[in-house]
């Protein structure tokens, strides 16, 4: 498996579900499960899988991703050889000043074709930077050679989303008979996790096809179209698997970290999350504090009461405040009495003295990064 | 390659007193405080002062230290000119090579690294100590009083003076005399084992004392007297933070507990922060029914009991029922189901099982029985099992005396 796939990663502005979240940074770059961001669950199921080079295509607002990445340092992806590369469009003569929404995948990676020239594994993975997952991917690489298909697609049978999402309709044989989008009625349909392996000569051809073509979407002009021409295969991924792309998804899959047997999924001894360090000293619980159900991350100080809720890196709670069923992010400073009850809050909120904020479980109320209330 | 200033790191002892908790490790290497092992301090300290060439002197199996330190990057240590080098002995033309035979010996077989950077001043410390200190401060005062060797000292109850090395200072903080574990301390000022020397200095310091063959080769014993007999300018620098050698069991308990408390060593206050090489481990997950209080937590922490004044390392993990008091839990450790752990220290990996019982609370029990228990890493505990207060178990189980 070593050295045998290259990996992938679209990290461009898509319209996106996730409102707040996303006015400062990608979908890619939101912060999730306390101290991770979206990329970190793809990028580090392709690193345990010994995958050495990855290019992330971004385009859009991609400040925040690159403070992320770095040099992939975290993912010792930092290579004399390879590594991370960051892909800004560079060859999109298409658009003036490169700077327009991509319309789709094949576009990216149109913008971006001399790089795919330039790989040097036999085969190639595509996937989304919003994906939370941990799975191997060596199986679905050895999966992809063992059915001798043209294009694996790794699928689940769960086909619950209220967002923009690909189904596939199978044949006995797990082959990909049709991809539709959008789908009322998905009886006996897949819903594509957008993970796709491809032999690199493969995936050059296409990209120059759909450019002549002027085709954008890798699952209209390639799936939806080539489904008799090419061998597409399903490999079904029943594990834990969710596309984050609504603010309600991202309030609930997180909410969801605080079952221990979905933390065992995402968790798996042998296969750790990587991420950005930073340097935090453990979390501290002050006698005054009550900590109930909840996923805390390090640097935190509590001292209120918090409970069902998922505290970021460097998140302090003062005495008499009250948090529940919410997700604070990064060094979100809660005051003294203040209540907050499903409450999101991004980076650097500062919930001053005696302040409540209440949302609903299914609508939680989400704050602005810097936000002070 | 010239540098100003360079630090070297004394990190070769067994640390014997740490007992089983060093008897695979350097003592460098055991972990503090929930995230950390005790060389991320001077290492970190090193790098927030501005110093980035650390030679690391290795000695007692440094296997586990020399991963841990790697390439040098969570403290910043990774750097094209200078950054942290492991000095183990080795060998030397002919078949001279020998091991450090003292501190002073373990510089002295290094004279050829420093050189290498060809430094002004060089930093001596200890890899054992648990404190905040901006070097730099140090370094000023030895310029500003054109000193050959400046030694830190921190003041302590004159009661306890007895137990440190002691420097009498004149009315100017210049050292006059230097007493080891005085009965009659002249001062209370006890040395940190901290030390900035002129390298030209000590280097011809070092070779005169590797030419007396009667000498213990030892910084406290024969360096430091041999400056003051040659009537070099040697000044004491008074600190006044947070400051503790944690060589004994007791005391590594003692600032564990210290951290806890916040008062001194605030490791959360983060104008000085200290870095650590950490394993990719989610947050820590704190259960519907656990009671966490006056605790540390960090990555990868499962807790669904009880967990009161008590310090966790990653992957600590306490079941439904189970009680940790008063103890430090290093990484990896698993307290089971009822099983109640109080005033301890459980080694790495260490697994405690249901309803075992490990130490006592000092009020329910005899002062002259009572002590810390510690538990050697890898130990397992068996159901039900009661391990008394005082006691010191190995990785086999075998109980060690103090």
């Amino acid at each position: 498996m070593k050295g045998k796939l290259h990996g992938i990663i679209f990290s461009y502005e898509k319209r996106s579900g996730l409102r707040e979240l996303t006015e400062s940074r990608m979908p890619a770059s939101v912060p999730f499960a306390g101290r991770y961001r979206l990329i970190d669950f793809i990028l580090s199921s392709m690193v345990n899988a010994g995958m050495t080079d990855v290019g992330v295509a971004i385009q859009g607002n991609y400040q925040s991703l690159l403070d992320h990445l770095g040099s992939g340092k975290d993912w010792d992806l930092s290579r004399k050889h390879g590594g991370l590369r960051l892909l800004p469009a560079f060859a999109d003569d298409n658009v003036v000043g490169g700077i327009r929404e991509y319309r789709g995948k094949m576009e990216a990676l149109a913008g971006v074709r001399s790089y795919l020239e330039g790989i040097r594994q036999k085969h190639v993975v595509l996937a989304d930077s919003d994906l939370i997952i941990n799975i191997p991917m060596q199986d679905v690489y050895q999966a992809h050679i063992a059915s001798g298909a043209d294009i694996t697609a790794v699928c689940t049978s769960n086909v619950e989303s209220d967002a923009d999402v690909t189904f596939f309709r199978l044949d006995d044989t797990g082959r990909v008979r049709e991809t539709l989008f959008p789908l009322r009625d998905r009886t006996g349909c897949h819903r594509s996790l957008e993970i796709y392996v491809l032999s690199k000569e493969l995936l050059l051809n296409l990209v120059d096809e759909c450019m002549s073509h002027d085709l954008a979407s890798f699952r209209g002009a390639v799936l939806q179209a080539k489904a008799r021409e090419l061998h597409i295969q399903s490999y079904v991924w029943d594990g834990y698997a969710a596309q984050i792309r609504s603010v309600k998804e991202y309030y609930d899959r997180s909410l969801e970290l605080l079952d221990p047997a979905i933390r065992r999924e995402i968790f798996p001894a042998g296969r750790p999350i990587h991420t950005k360090e930073r340097n935090d000293a453990s979390t501290y619980v002050d006698p005054a504090g009550v900590c109930c159900n909840c996923l805390v991350a390090d640097g935190c100080t509590i001292e209120g009461t918090v409970e069902n809720s998922i505290l970021f890196r460097g998140v302090s709670v003062a005495k008499g405040a009250e948090v529940k069923g919410c997700i604070l992010m990064q060094d979100t400073t809660v005051s003294r009495d203040a209540v907050l009850q499903n409450v999101i809050a991004d980076k650097d909120v500062v919930v001053k003295e005696s302040c409540t904020l209440i949302g609903h479980a299914n609508y939680p109320m989400t704050i602005a990064k810097g936000s002070k209330v | 390659m010239k540098k100003e200033c360079i630090a070297m790191l004394l990190a070769g002892g067994q640390g014997s007193r740490l007992y089983v908790l060093t008897s695979n490790v350097a003592k460098p290497a055991v972990p503090f405080g929930g995230k950390y092992r005790i060389i991320d301090f001077p290492l970190s300290n090193c790098t927030n002062s501005g110093i980035d060439t650390v030679g690391v002197l290795t000695q007692y199996k440094p296997l586990e230290l020399n991963s841990y330190i790697g390439s040098g990057q969570p403290w910043d240590l990774d750097r094209m000119d200078g950054g942290v080098h492991i000095l183990p002995p080795y060998m030397r033309e002919g078949d001279k090579g020998t091991w450090f035979k003292g501190t002073a010996n373990a510089i002295y077989q290094n004279i050829g690294f420093v050189d290498m950077y060809d430094p002004e001043y060089v930093v001596i410390l200890s890899g054992d100590h648990i404190y905040k200190m901006n070097y730099d401060k140090m370094l000023e005062a030895h310029k500003a009083a054109n000193a050959a060797c400046t030694i830190s000292v921190l003041e302590v109850p004159w009661d306890e003076a007895p137990r440190f090395g002691i420097m009498a200072v004149d009315g100017e903080d210049n050292i006059t005399e230097f007493q080891e574990k005085p009965k009659q301390p002249k001062s209370n000022l006890a040395s940190m084992g901290i030390y900035i020397f002129t390298w030209q200095k000590l280097r011809q310091a070092l070779i005169e004392d590797e030419a007396d063959p009667n000498s213990s080769n030892d910084f406290g014993k024969n360096i430091i007297p041999k400056f003051l007999a040659a009537g070099e300018k040697m000044i004491a620098y008074r600190f006044d933070g947070y400051w503790k050698d944690v060589g004994t069991l007791e005391s590594l308990w003692d600032a564990n507990m210290d951290m806890l408390s916040r008062g001194d060593l605030d490791l959360l206050e983060d104008s000085w922060p200290i870095y650590a090489r950490l394993p990719s481990q989610p947050p820590a997950y704190i259960g519907k029914s656990s009671l966490v209080e006056h605790s540390v937590v960090t990555q990868g922490c499962e807790i669904t009991g009880t967990v009161k004044n008590s310090v966790l390392s990653p992957g600590a993990r306490v079941e439904d029922g189970a009680e940790v008091h008063y103890s430090v839990l290093m990484p990896g450790v698993t307290v089971k189901r009822g099983a109640v752990v109080r005033y301890a220290i459980l080694g790495e990996n260490c697994q405690v099982e249901a309803g075992a019982t490990v130490g006592e609370n000092p009020e329910n029990c005899d002062p002259e029985k009572w002590g810390v228990t510690v538990l050697g890493p890898g130990t397992a505990i068996a159901a039900g099992e009661t391990v008394k207060p005082k006691t010191m178990l190995n990785s086999e189980h075998k109980e060690v005396s103090r």
